[in-house]
């Protein structure tokens, strides 16, 4: 039998209106069990006013991201066993805490809206009545950024994030980065005018939180930097 | 309803540490500038009173300090070149090996600085 580990959880309950503790739960683990199941297995023969959100226990839907051991992961992804035997459970940082590990999100999809996350185009869609084609090579272009789940463990990694309250964010400018670089995409020069402020791209201090939290492993740094070019480069011959 | 903002989070990463580096050097520099006018503006009391400054500086303690300096410009300036890069978009996939190979960059002129001055230090 393996040993049991000690889960130490994140509590509040805004109804109390108390301070935030952090409460102790001892389970065993099962082998390739998941955070995400040992949050579970509490909440179903422990503890049932535990919150959390969870949906697809896959690493798609992004509703499980948390603060696990010191980091932003997937709860759903992450495993209990390398973790070792104790193991911390917090919300996602800088995010105003609901209840338990459950954060409010509103603030980060209000920015997300900003940036027009969806397909801009102005052409007529092809005559054949399917799909808009592109290539090979510039669809690779984008390989990365469409990974994104929207599970804001970069948003909230964000050092600079935490600082301004106005910032797009990482997720949000990865976002916008995914559609820029897109061929088909024929909104760029305007998402370009609505990421290339003080609060947009030129917020970023290259610290590279966001890349290193990503559960996807997206280099989003990278696509900022690539838009703070275009915009240096479009203010600068007077194209913006 | 009233909403508890968790704690900053705390980043682990080597781009952070470098990001703190950064920062603190910076702070030391701007420091170091206004104490160095501070003791350049001793000339205005005259010859004599410039040497006695200028000899009190030739503690081991200022001369140490002098290498904390040579550390601090070495890695502000260094780092800051890392940065201008990032700005150009070059290097952004390679910014731990980057500022790997800045630190490493740094340690060379600081360690011959250390040889010139123990003399100094020792006395």
């Amino acid at each position: 039998m393996t040993d049991s580990i000690k889960l130490t959880i994140y509590r509040r309950d805004p109804d109390l209106d108390t301070a935030p503790k952090y409460q102790t739960y001892e389970i065993q683990p099962e082998p390739g069990q998941t955070v995400l199941m040992a949050l579970y297995h509490i909440l179903e023969n422990v503890d049932k006013s535990l919150a959390f959100r969870a949906s697809c226990r896959s690493a798609v839907c992004g509703s499980c991201g948390m603060h696990i051991n010191g980091k932003n992961r997937l709860a759903c992804e992450t495993q209990l066993a390398p973790l070792g035997n104790e193991i911390c459970i917090e919300p996602l940082p800088h995010l105003p805490v609901l209840k338990d590990l459950v954060v409010d999100m509103s603030s980060f999809w209000r920015k997300y809206e900003k940036v027009r996350p969806y397909l801009i185009t102005l052409k007529e869609p092809p005559a054949s009545g399917k799909e808009r084609l592109q290539s090979i090579p510039d669809r690779k272009k984008i390989d990365d950024f469409i990974d994104c789940i929207l599970c804001a463990c970069c948003h909230s990694a964000c050092t600079l994030d935490a600082w301004s309250d106005g910032y797009l964010g990482p997720a949000v400018l990865a976002k916008a980065y995914r559609f820029v670089a897109d061929t088909r995409d024929e909104g760029g020069a305007e998402r370009l005018k609505l990421v290339g402020s003080e609060e947009g791209v030129l917020r970023c201090h290259t610290i590279f939180n966001c890349t290193e939290e990503c559960p996807k492993r997206i280099p989003i740094t990278f696509g900022i930097q690539e838009m703070k070019k275009k915009v240096v480069w479009g203010k600068l011959t007077g194209k913006m | 309803m009233r909403l508890i903002t968790r704690e900053r989070y705390i980043g682990r990463g080597l781009g952070m540490w470098a990001f703190w580096l950064h920062r603190l050097t910076g702070l030391a520099i701007a420091l170091y500038l206004l104490m160095h006018i501070v003791v350049i503006s001793s000339v205005v009391g005259g010859a004599k009173n410039f040497d006695a400054a200028m000899t009190f500086l030739k503690a081991p303690l200022f001369i140490l300090l002098e290498m904390g300096l040579i550390a601090a410009i070495l890695i502000h300036g260094l780092n800051g070149l890392r940065i201008v890069l990032f700005d150009l978009g070059y290097g952004v996939k390679k910014q731990k090996e980057i500022f790997i190979g800045a630190m490493i960059i740094a340690v060379v002129p600081l360690v011959i600085a250390f040889a010139i001055a123990l003399p100094h230090i020792i006395g």
